[in-house]
């Protein structure tokens, strides 16, 4: 049954006006019949006539692609995205639209029971999986991995979803940014509670920034689920400031406030140059680790546009569009042995020992960690 | 009087002077009451004054002539029309307010034309024609491009006026409009006011607390106290016939005295305190050891002759211009007597009262 | 007969009853005006804030006292009175106990801390802002009327902007520490404190206090205190008496204003303060985020009740000091710099004082802000932030946030929002002045947008109006130009409402009943006569109710249909996230330069506009 409805939804791609309101309605609701359960088995019984579907070769219709703002616009992935997509597959329409709280915004319409207005969502983290199945009874995402030719060609690493909902397509890592005119490497964690580190660090708010959250799930690595909070409190009485966002933080970094920062392994990829005094743009890996904040895509359960999806994640992971992602989005590729470039590889640091939360690791804990930590922080 | 007399000498069609009547009427604010079960009537083309005390009703009275005061009971009817439930801009009143509240924002002119905005001019005539004619009537013309700020207060006063009688009103309704200015311009302005009343016929009630002022001004006079209606007559008959101590002490100088009927045949009355008796009108109609409350006017007190004379001591005189007002100490009471000659304080005076002269209230 | 002699004979007044009428239709026109009042605050507050607030009481469709008791009864959020909620009869033993230890210090919790900062926040802001509204009112100087213009502008700022210009100014390497250095003192490390989280609300918060004070104290009447002059007060005496009783209201309604404004930042504070100075509202914030809407909507509740019951208080003071004066004649402005005398007069050279720490506060940040927009990130001077904006305007990908569309946006919601919130607020005010016994509660429930927390609404926006509603099977959604402008006009009209009552109160009733007794209606009344003669306070209120809608982010970001009706402050914050310069600020920092120019403008022609209406 919800093969044949999958079958219904391929079909219907061809005319690109399925996205019209009371159709999806009811697109909505017989999907929403299946259970999280049988999602997989389904994708996976379906894919024989699935491959009938890939096979055929001019694919219509518009894809609406939700993401964050600034994937989109001039000289940004998405639009790279978009362009090379719509050229391969002439007749295909990409849309984009960026709603400012991101994923959560489909949670909540899902648990409210409004249509959800886009096919395909780019730019999900493993916590935001974490939260949309911990709120939603019924599925947001789709399982597609088994569905698509390039799936298996991701990093291991990377590979946040067990469901394979979650297709990573690039990555960044968390390390720290100093001015080693200031002060030396620290190396480690627990160098950070030295004397030398004191008033030396911003860090960004774990409730809201996402390199914030990443900075302290690698802590939670590092020192273990009970014992973070005492390494924390260490940091505070070291005088670590905590700022709203990465924005803030680096600005203040930059304006001399303090002389490290949470930051990406990225970031000579954008300071360097004649001009650029590159002393103050050091990478710092603690304890050679770096935490990896893998960024994926995920298809809308109940989209009707999923072959077109499917064949945009494909696009996505092929190495021409891997590399020009690393670049523009600058960030790692997720595929294995994709080369960005000769400058990108210069200036981009990947970590000796890239380290995550899986999914499962975050699943059940992560609301409790974050929030036991945000306590520690303000009442102290 | 009773129902509304209408001007007798409108041609058919035309609006003409038209009366007032407020019927057991009755106004509380916030539970206190601030008139009770008030009843007037005011003919057509009449100048007709409230006075009395602050806090007496009497502009609760006009306000509610004007709508501004809603009543919980009784009636208001303009002419033949019940008013009660009219709003204030319906019911075709002008109001002049004791501090002006002229429009700042506007010159006098168009202070003066702001209620044609809301009704043609009487007669047809063209909205400039009748606020020129206005500013003339009311001195002001040439004046109207003034703002108000640039006005003296009298000046002010005279456009209040003429703003509120630009659309041609029913009834002039006058809040204490004098009591802001000095006094000679004050009675300068009184005169005026009468004369443009009676020019125009219409039918004014006016307020004041000065009781001068609604002598000299009015046709008729209700004095209030107490959200009631004292007496309503004449200037002359209120001044001369009070119909209550609160009226004999209120309007003009008096000396009022509680007394007792000494006897009945010629009647006279005695002052607590004082051996002579002071003669009683004739036909005074009360038994003896009765109490009564009796008042002599100050001119009524003469300084030769009488038909009873009193020994009193003058306390002190004041030099009032045309005459004195001397202050004497009678027994302990205060008599005020009225003289052309000059009495120095501590001369004993022989005053002399007729019998005539004596008011029982 | 007299009759003859009458002026003008009196006809029938055809137009009179034209106008009566017509009357019956402008009679009308304030029930009406409420109703629309009501509709609007229904439509795009009450019932989203309510769809959020009722989770805080609400459970499985069941009424609960639990999220309240849980927030309440946790000792970080409320501290030592967490007792009050945990274990009542406990409170006197422990109490006892307490003062047998000596004192010890006890902590007020999250709730505790907030309001201290609000505290020290609405304090800082008087003290800031009304040395800047007496020098506004009484002194003449060159370019009085542009300063007075141009205080609103920090108003419209968005944070991160404010944040940016704190950092410049006041950071370890910002300017007034070079200052300092300069002259041997320093450095200051100011930042990440609580005072410069005070200085931050007190830099957004002052202006109000300028603006509302310089209205009220411009509208002494100088008779009055020449009066108490002449009576034998002292100036000083006189300016308590007389000065006082009339400033003091609109002091205490900026005060107020301040103080629940900064109860619930908290952008500034995290920007500035960070996290070892979260306020109720980064919590609030971070349970959203985490989609834990019980515990948001209970925080959000107990921020509502307090800031409710604060402005109800108020209200209720303020409605025992109208005093009906007429307006009479404002008091003469003094020459600020008088010649050589001017360095022998204590209060001059003390204003001067005040205006060089004016510069300090609110123009060091701001130009720093101007500064920033042509640095670069070595210390350089650059063109590359303007023109990135040129860029984005001529960019061809869809998408793409152009700056002049922006601007464009940002005048028309700000026009609209002024056009709506001006007569909204009048009805409010003329409710409230009116309006009888139950006055006060009502304009303390039509005020209420004042009192709820900006991510609570938002979140209600997006759950009611943006995800749709389903009436009668039909999803209706309400997003888009007109919706935008209707949540502005509703964050708005309250300034316009707060500058207007008290003058409306203020005005002498005889006014109206003057033009009521020449045949205007009520409405004609308040609109020939009463509103022109307040109308300074009308003044105020609207360049309020356009700055309100100039700055606004949140609910435009939620309500803007598809990519194509952002505003400034939107383009800016997506230019934060834009890193085709590499990640900076610079070019937010320009379109943060751009939309303080387009304001500044705006606002000095609202205040030539307005002033020609001035009496």
């Amino acid at each position: 049954m919800l093969a044949g409805c999958t079958g219904t939804g391929d079909g219907d791609a061809g005319n690109g006006n399925g996205k019209a309101g009371t159709p999806s309605e009811a697109g909505d609701g017989s999907t929403e019949t299946s259970t999280a359960g049988t999602t997989n088995t389904a994708g996976g019984t379906a894919g024989s006539g699935e491959t009938t579907g890939t096979a055929g070769d001019s694919p219509s219709g518009t894809l609406t692609v939700a993401t964050y703002s600034s994937f989109t616009g001039e000289g940004t992935a998405g639009n790279w995205l978009k362009s090379a997509f719509e050229e391969t597959y002439p007749g295909t329409t990409v849309e984009f639209v960026t709603p400012d709280n991101g994923v959560n915004r489909y949670i909540q319409r899902r648990s409210q029971g409004a249509p959800i207005d886009a096919d395909l969502y780019v730019g999900l983290n493993t916590d935001e999986l974490v939260r949309a199945d911990r709120e939603l009874e019924e599925p947001l995402f789709r399982s597609v991995a088994n569905r698509l030719d390039r799936a298996d060609t991701v990093k291991d690493a990377l590979r946040i979803d067990p469901e394979g909902r979650a297709i990573p397509y690039d990555t960044g890592y968390i390390s720290l940014v100093y001015s080693e005119d200031e002060v030396d490497d620290p190396n480690s964690f627990d160098a950070l509670l030295e004397p030398a580190y004191e008033n030396a660090l911003i860090a960004e708010n774990a409730q809201q920034s996402d390199p914030g959250r990443a900075f302290l799930f690698w802590t939670i690595i590092a020192k273990g689920a009970d014992g973070y909070l005492d390494y924390w409190q260490g940091l505070v009485d070291n005088g670590v400031q905590i700022l709203a966002d990465w924005e803030p933080a680096y600005q203040a970094y930059l304006d001399g406030e303090a002389p490290m920062v949470v930051s990406y392994s990225t970031d000579q990829v954008f300071y360097h140059g004649e001009d650029v005094d590159m002393s103050r743009h050091r990478i710092g890996f603690l304890n050679d680790q770096g935490y990896a904040n893998p960024e994926a895509m995920a298809l809308f359960e109940g989209t009707e546009q999923a072959a077109l999806a499917r064949r945009f994640v494909d696009f996505a992971l092929t190495e021409e569009a891997q590399a020009e992602i690393a670049v523009r989005n600058v960030q790692f590729p997720a595929v294995e042995g994709v080369e960005p470039g000769a400058e990108f590889s210069k200036y981009a640091l990947e970590p000796p020992e890239p380290v995550t939360m899986t999914y499962d690791e975050l699943s059940g804990s992560v609301e409790t960690w974050v929030e036991q930590w945000a306590r520690q922080i303000a009442g102290g | 009087m009773g129902a509304v007399t209408r001007a007798r000498d409108g041609s058919a069609g035309d609006r003409t002077a038209a009366g007032v009547e407020l019927a057991g009427v009755g106004v509380s604010f916030d539970g206190v009451r601030a008139l009770e079960d008030l009843s007037i009537a005011v003919a057509a083309g009449e100048f007709f004054t409230l006075v009395g005390p602050s806090g007496c009703g009497k502009t609760t009275a006009l306000r509610t002539v004007a709508g501004f005061e809603t009543p919980d009971a009784g009636r208001v009817r303009i002419g033949d029309t019940d008013v009660t439930g009219t709003p204030p801009e319906q019911r075709g009143v002008g109001i002049v307010f004791q501090h002006y509240a002229l429009f700042e924002h506007m010159t006098a002119r168009e202070n003066v034309a702001y209620g044609l905005r809301f009704a043609d001019p009487p007669g047809g005539v063209d909205r400039a024609d009748r606020v020129d004619e206005l500013l003339a009537l009311v001195d002001m013309a040439g004046l109207g491009e003034r703002d108000p700020a640039a006005l003296s207060g009298g000046q002010k006063q005279r456009i209040a006026l003429a703003r509120a009688l630009a659309p041609g009103p029913d009834v002039l309704l006058l809040d204490e409009p004098l009591s802001a200015l000095d006094a000679r311009l004050r009675e300068r302005l009184r005169v005026r006011v009468g004369e443009i009343q009676r020019a125009l016929g219409i039918t004014t009630i006016y307020v004041t607390h000065d009781q001068a002022e609604a002598l000299a001004i009015s046709d008729r006079v209700a004095v209030m106290c107490d959200g009631r209606i004292e007496q309503v007559d004449t200037p002359e008959r209120v001044y001369r016939e009070p119909a209550s101590r609160f009226v004999a002490e209120f309007v003009g100088d008096n000396n009022v005295f509680e007394a007792r009927v000494t006897a009945t045949e010629p009647p006279t009355a005695s002052v607590a305190g004082v051996d002579a008796a002071l003669p009683l009108p004739r036909g005074t109609s009360v038994g003896a050891g009765e109490p009564v409350t009796l008042c002599v006017r100050p001119e009524a007190i003469r300084f030769e002759g009488g038909e009873t004379t009193l020994d009193a001591t003058v306390a002190s005189a004041e030099f009032l211009g045309d005459a004195y007002r001397l202050h004497c100490d009678w027994h302990g009471h205060t008599l005020l007597a009225k003289t052309d000659a000059r009495r120095t304080p501590g001369e004993t005076v022989q005053l002399g009262v007729d019998a005539a002269d004596v008011r029982v209230l | 007969m007299r009759a003859a002699e009458r002026l003008g004979e009196r006809t029938e007044r055809l137009g009179g009853w034209a106008g009566r009428c017509g009357g019956r239709v402008e009679r009308l026109a304030l029930p009406l005006g409420v109703a629309l009042t009501v509709a609007a605050l229904t439509l795009v507050f009450y019932y989203p804030v309510g769809s959020v607030l009722i989770e805080a009481v609400v459970r499985g469709g069941r009424l609960t006292a639990t999220p309240l008791l849980d927030v309440l009864a946790n000792p970080f959020y409320t501290g030592v009175a967490h007792h009050l909620f945990a274990d009542l009869w406990g409170v006197p033993a422990g109490t006892i106990e307490w003062v047998r230890a000596g004192f010890r210090p006890v902590e007020f919790g999250l709730f505790g801390f907030t309001t201290y900062q609000a505290l020290l926040s609405t304090l800082a802001s008087v003290a800031l802002g009304l040395p800047g509204a007496y020098l506004l009112a009484r002194y003449e100087f060159r370019g009085r009327r542009l300063v007075r213009s141009l205080t609103i502008l920090p108003f419209v700022l968005p944070s991160i902007m404010v944040a940016v210009g704190f950092l410049a100014m006041f950071g370890r390497n910002g300017t007034l520490n070079d200052l300092l250095g300069t002259v041997g003192f320093g450095p200051v490390d100011a930042l990440f404190t609580l005072e410069i989280v005070v200085l931050a609300h007190a830099f957004y918060n002052a202006p109000l206090v300028v603006r509302l004070v310089a209205a009220a104290w411009e509208g002494v009447d100088a008779r009055r205190v020449e009066t108490a002059r002449a009576l034998g007060a002292s100036p000083a005496r006189a300016v308590r008496d007389v000065v006082l009783p009339r400033v003091l209201p609109a002091l205490l309604t900026a005060a107020l204003l301040a103080f629940v404004f900064t109860f619930m930042s908290f952008p500034i504070v995290l920007a500035l303060g960070g996290l070892r100075l979260a306020t109720v509202e980064v919590w609030l914030f971070a349970r959203v985020r985490d989609l834990e809407l019980a515990e948001a909507a209970t925080l959000g509740a107990i921020e509502t009740a307090l800031s409710v019951a604060l402005i109800y208080l108020y209200l209720r003071y303020e409605a025992h000091q109208a005093d009906a004066g007429t307006g009479g004649t404002a008091l003469a402005r003094r020459p600020l710099l008088a010649g050589w005398r001017t360095l022998r007069d204590p209060l001059r050279m003390g204003l001067l004082a005040y205006a060089a720490l004016a510069l300090v506060v609110f123009v060091g940040p701001l130009s720093s802000l101007l500064v920033e927009s042509v640095t670069g990130p070595g210390g350089k001077l650059t063109a590359a932030y303007y023109e990135f904006l040129f860029a984005q305007q001529s960019a061809t990908a869809v998408g793409t946030t152009k700056p002049l569309p922006a601007i464009v946006n940002s005048l028309v919601f700000g026009v609209g929002t002024l056009l709506l919130a001006v007569p909204m607020g009048i009805v409010v005010s003329v409710v409230a002045t009116r309006g009888g016994p139950g006055s006060r509660a009502a304009e303390t429930v039509l005020s209420a947008s004042l009192a709820v927390s900006g991510i609570v609404v938002g979140l209600g926006l997006l759950r009611t109006l943006v995800f749709g509603t389903r009436i009668l099977g039909r999803r209706i959604v309400l997003t888009g130009a007109v919706v935008i402008v209707l949540a502005h006009a509703v964050a708005a009209y309250p300034f316009v409402s707060r500058n207007l009552t008290p003058a409306l109160g203020r005005l002498d009733p005889r006014f109206t009943d003057a033009a009521r007794s020449l045949g205007a209606s009520p409405l004609r009344a308040l609109i020939d006569v009463e509103l022109p003669l307040v109308a300074p306070a009308v003044l105020a209120g609207a360049a309020f109710a356009f700055a309100i809608s100039i700055g606004e982010f949140d609910s435009t970001v939620l309500l803007a249909e598809g990519v194509s009706s952002y505003t400034m402050p939107v383009a800016l914050e997506r230019y934060i996230g834009n890193r085709s310069l590499g990640p900076s600020l610079g070019p937010a920092t320009a379109m943060g330069t751009v939309l303080l120019l387009v304001t500044a403008v705006s606002f000095v022609a609202i205040d030539r506009l307005g002033g020609r209406w001035e009496p």
